[in-house]
């Protein structure tokens, strides 16, 4: 598929400014959206595209958008996501790099579709090149009329403010956000309200992920049936699944949604180092549950994933080969989600901080093989409970390893 | 605005109404079903974060929480099954896993939801072997408040409290995880006239007034309802007194005076001039009786209202009304001035009727009025027109009768003695003492608010009745008993007078 792979993510950082955009079509499709289509037709094609969420959760963005209400005269916004902070996930990072036009051009057709004006992008607080870059990109696109009032000659407008983060994994989670973005704590709201009913500032707010707004130029350019065509009926498209850990070319990798796993690990990564024997696959990101060597003729795509008793989440694969105690694998995940629980829900707050406690003294040698179950067991305690997602991420990721490595870590307890 | 509309559901299977637009958890309240929780208050925005309200609501997956699902016509919202008790203890476990288990030396002791909620949903045997946290135990954040940060569960309720009530945002969540903690922001600390209501709200231990602390044991308060009569607002309040025991060095009758609810009034709060009022309770009182200015046991009050009465009596008739003054007071109630007006104004025809109230303050915005005194309104319906007399007016009577000791905030002390001496013969009758215990020629304490039973009108017209909060201390009747026996002895009684 080396056309779509250029269309979304180029091969290097050569070409991202204005000019060399330009010079391959960059901006056509916004102008030709802008100033030919209806904001209710470019809604439909979206929607015809199947695009899921590319930040986590999967959501179609189709639908995601219609969820804003028609008509009323206050403001709109689109934030963009891009705190990119998954551990095992950094496509985001390379779009802001490499392909910062391309973000911005599906902005303005996103926020024409939905009748936005104004955007926020966040981005995470480590990315000082990527916000540097973006930055630039945007004072480019300024300068050349691309984005402020008045685009394309319609009196469609669109102003773009870029908000850096302060490095919290929790500000990924989207109504903690946009609490930061208004200047308070990176703390999760209780929804319902959505946020896009009720978001930034109260207003009716489109929250999508960096690689989700990146693929909106190139539905509109090609037509959603030849996206779709790509990928899925119900997932369509291409996706960036960033492969990392024991692999041999590690990497972020432009492939059709619904690639197996074991296609992607073994042929586009390169597969395990010489001498290296798979010992386990987090396949969406940290949060999503481990998955087994024999379990890696999974096909990458929500609802296979899902099947499969995993998730997608951000397509941020993670080999472990063995060799690699899991209860090293099990700590460095208790001490994320301890370190990064935002405190505001009691059982994310203190479970998971009980469950590092519990897993560093394991590792300590102060174990007992009924830790484990009491790791599982307050996992358990946490999921479902918790006021975002991110507990239930915490709780299903240890769960996972606590139960599928069950042999191991009794055998490493014991020792 | 027309009437909110109603919503059927049931809750555990009862059928339950509730208006449209309240949440589940209060629904359940009305209806008698107690859904445990942290976090929300009714006074406050839902915070949704301590999650001890999960519910089950038939249709959806995972439990939802009471605080924040609006009620919905045909709902069905189950509390009791399995799934809701096991969520319930797993939250109580985590909570208590950081706990301090220091009850025995906390006074939220007896009065406090995890405790309460432990005995009720959790019953769980600890199974954290790691050390809990340590954290501050005693940090002071302002206005007599100690922030104990290991009992404190994260409700932010005070947090939530300064920022939507007050709207003085004193107080914040610092770091984050684990490692979270109320705060005040760099040494600047928690400095309004409300600040007391954070106790009150504070769901555990974590926020205690230096007022009440190590003083008694919430068990031992007998709590009472009463209206403040520190203001003209008129707030609802819980006068909580300990009875049966005599009282030793260092114990209080008024152990704190809280808020209680009354959404046509004070909604959820009270400002700290009222919970200061326990004070007033206790301190400065007129103890016993005097007789020019000496202390006199033998003293009754009756004896003092006998004397009053004959004293008036002695007056030629067709002066009596020329010759006598009486100053009353805003903290007389709606009963007892009806009963001044039929003795002094109907009955003898006196014209010389004061009013010598608290010094006005400064309104404050949410609750605290300019007037400080609580049923001028009251004094006003019953036909006065309420005004302090001038020293002139008092010397050129007769007879004097001073219901209240704060004549002598409005005149110096030894402006009233040249004015009082070789003048008229004075009986004070007053709660508290003053300069103007020395002046009479008998003075007689009496009541304070929390111990007589009455109407107020509030500063909006709202008329409150209430019941007396506090046994009487002795010896110290009503000003509504002493009017009476005054109406007696001056041949006006009657009848159907209340004796209190």
């Amino acid at each position: 598929m080396p056309e779509t792979a250029a269309a979304l993510l180029p091969a290097d950082e050569a070409g991202w400014r204005l000019e060399d955009y330009l010079r391959r079509g960059g901006y056509g499709t916004a102008r030709r959206v802008v100033t030919t289509m209806a904001p209710g037709d470019v809604l439909a094609e979206v929607r015809q595209a199947s695009l899921r969420g590319r930040g986590g959760a999967g959501f179609p963005a189709g639908a995601k958008w219609g969820f804003v209400p028609q008509g009323g005269s206050g403001p709109r916004y689109l934030c963009v996501n891009a705190d990119e902070a998954e551990p095992g996930t950094f496509k985001d990072r390379l779009i802001l790099l490499r392909a910062p036009h391309l973000l911005i051009e599906g902005m303005i057709i996103a926020s024409f579709a939905v009748g936005i004006r104004n955007a926020f992008v966040y981005v995470r607080g480590e990315y000082g090149p990527a916000v540097r870059r973006l930055e630039e990109a945007l004072a480019e696109a300024r300068a050349a009329g691309l984005v402020g009032p008045g685009l394309f000659g319609t009196d469609f407008g669109l102003d773009v403010v870029v908000h850096r983060g302060a490095g919290a994994y929790i500000c990924g989670e989207e109504t903690a956000q946009l609490e930061s973005l208004e200047g308070r704590r990176g703390q999760p709201r209780v929804k319902p309200p959505f946020p896009a009913v009720v978001g930034l500032f109260r207003s009716p707010t489109v929250i999508n992920n960096v690689e989700t707004v990146a693929t909106v130029p190139g539905i509109l350019a090609r037509g959603a049936d030849r996206f779709l065509g790509l990928g899925l009926p119900k997932d369509g498209g291409t996706r960036l699944f960033c492969v990392s850990g024991a692999v041999r070319r590690p990497g972020v990798y432009e492939l059709p949604v619904g690639t197996p796993l074991r296609e992607i690990i073994e042929v586009h990564a390169g597969g395990l180092p010489e001498g290296a024997r798979l010992k386990a696959v987090i396949p969406g990101g940290l949060s999503a549950p481990v998955l087994l060597p024999g379990e890696i003729e999974v096909r990458m795509d929500v609802e296979s994933l899902a099947r499969a008793g995993s998730m997608l989440g951000s397509a941020g694969i993670v080999v472990i080969a063995e060799g690699t105690p899991i209860l090293d694998v099990l700590m460095a995940t208790a001490r994320f989600y301890a370190h990064e629980s935002c405190g505001k829900c009691t059982p994310c707050r203190i479970g998971t901080s009980w469950i590092l406690k519990i897993v560093g003294r394991l590792r300590a040698g102060g174990g007992a093989p009924d830790d484990l179950d009491l790791v599982a067991g307050l996992a358990e305690g946490i999921k479902g409970r918790t006021l975002c997602p991110l507990g239930d991420a915490a709780a299903l990721a240890i769960g996972a390893m606590a139960a599928k490595f069950r042999g191991e870590l009794e055998r490493a307890v014991a020792r | 605005m027309s009437a909110p509309k109603t919503v059927r559901l049931t809750i555990d299977g009862r059928a339950v109404e509730a208006d449209a637009g309240t949440n589940v958890l209060r629904a359940a309240e009305k209806a008698g079903i107690a859904i445990p929780h942290f976090c929300f208050h009714p006074g406050l925005d839902v915070e949704g974060s301590c999650r001890m309200c999960l519910v089950e609501i038939e249709g959806l997956p995972k439990l939802e929480l009471a605080c924040s699902t609006v009620v919905r016509e045909g709902l069905a919202v189950r509390t009791t099954t399995e799934r809701v008790r096991r969520a319930r203890r797993d939250v109580l476990e985590f909570l208590l896993a950081e706990h301090p288990l220091d009850c025995p030396i906390c006074d939220k002791a007896g009065e406090c939801r995890l405790q309460d909620y432990y005995d009720l949903h959790g019953r769980h045997p600890g199974r954290m072997l790691e050390p809990r946290e340590s954290r501050a135990k005693k940090v002071p954040i302002g206005r007599g408040l100690i922030l104990d940060r290991e009992r404190c569960v994260l409700c932010t309720r005070c947090v939530r409290f300064l920022r939507q009530v007050t709207g003085t945002g004193e107080l914040g969540v610092f770091e984050r995880a684990l490692r979270s903690e109320i705060g005040i922001f760099d040494g600047t600390p928690v400095d309004n006239r409300y600040a007391g209501n954070l106790v009150d709200i504070c769901p555990v231990g974590a926020i205690t007034s230096e007022d009440f602390r190590f003083r008694t044991r919430a068990w031992f308060l007998t709590r009472r309802p009463s209206i403040c009569p520190h203001c003209s607002r008129g707030c609802a309040v819980s006068v909580e007194s300990r009875a049966g025991y005599p009282l030793a060095e260092g114990e209080r009758r008024v152990y704190r005076i809280a808020a209680r609810e009354n959404p046509a009034v004070n909604g959820f709060w009270m400002c700290d001039l009222g919970r200061e009022g326990r004070r007033d309770i206790e301190a400065g009182r007129l103890s016993v009786p005097l007789r020019q200015g000496r202390p006199d046991p033998g003293l009754s009050w009756t004896e003092a209202a006998g004397e009053a009465a004959a004293a008036i009596g002695r007056i030629p008739a067709g002066e009596r009304g020329e010759k006598t003054a009486v100053v009353l007071n805003g903290r007389l109630t709606c009963e007892e001035l009806a009963r001044a007006r039929a003795s002094f104004v109907d009955g003898l025809g006196c014209r010389n009727i004061f009013f010598a109230d608290s010094r006005p303050g400064r309104a404050d915005g949410p609750l605290l009025t300019a007037e400080r005194t609580p049923n001028l309104r009251g004094a006003v319906a019953a036909g006065f027109s309420p005004r302090l007399p001038d020293l002139g007016e008092l010397a050129a009577a007769r007879v004097l009768l001073v219901f209240g000791s704060r004549l002598a905030e409005h005149h110096g002390g030894p402006e009233l003695a040249r004015a009082l001496s070789g003048g008229p013969r004075t009986f004070l009758f007053a709660a508290h003492a003053g300069p103007l215990d020395g002046l009479a020629e008998m003075a007689v304490p009496v009541a304070v608010p929390a111990e007589k039973s009455g109407t107020y009108i509030n500063i909006d017209g709202l008329a409150q009745a209430f019941d007396r909060s506090l046994e009487p201390a002795p010896g110290g009747p009503a000003e509504g008993a002493v009017l009476e026996a005054l109406a007696r002895g001056l041949g006006l009684d009657r009848g159907g007078g209340d004796g209190r």
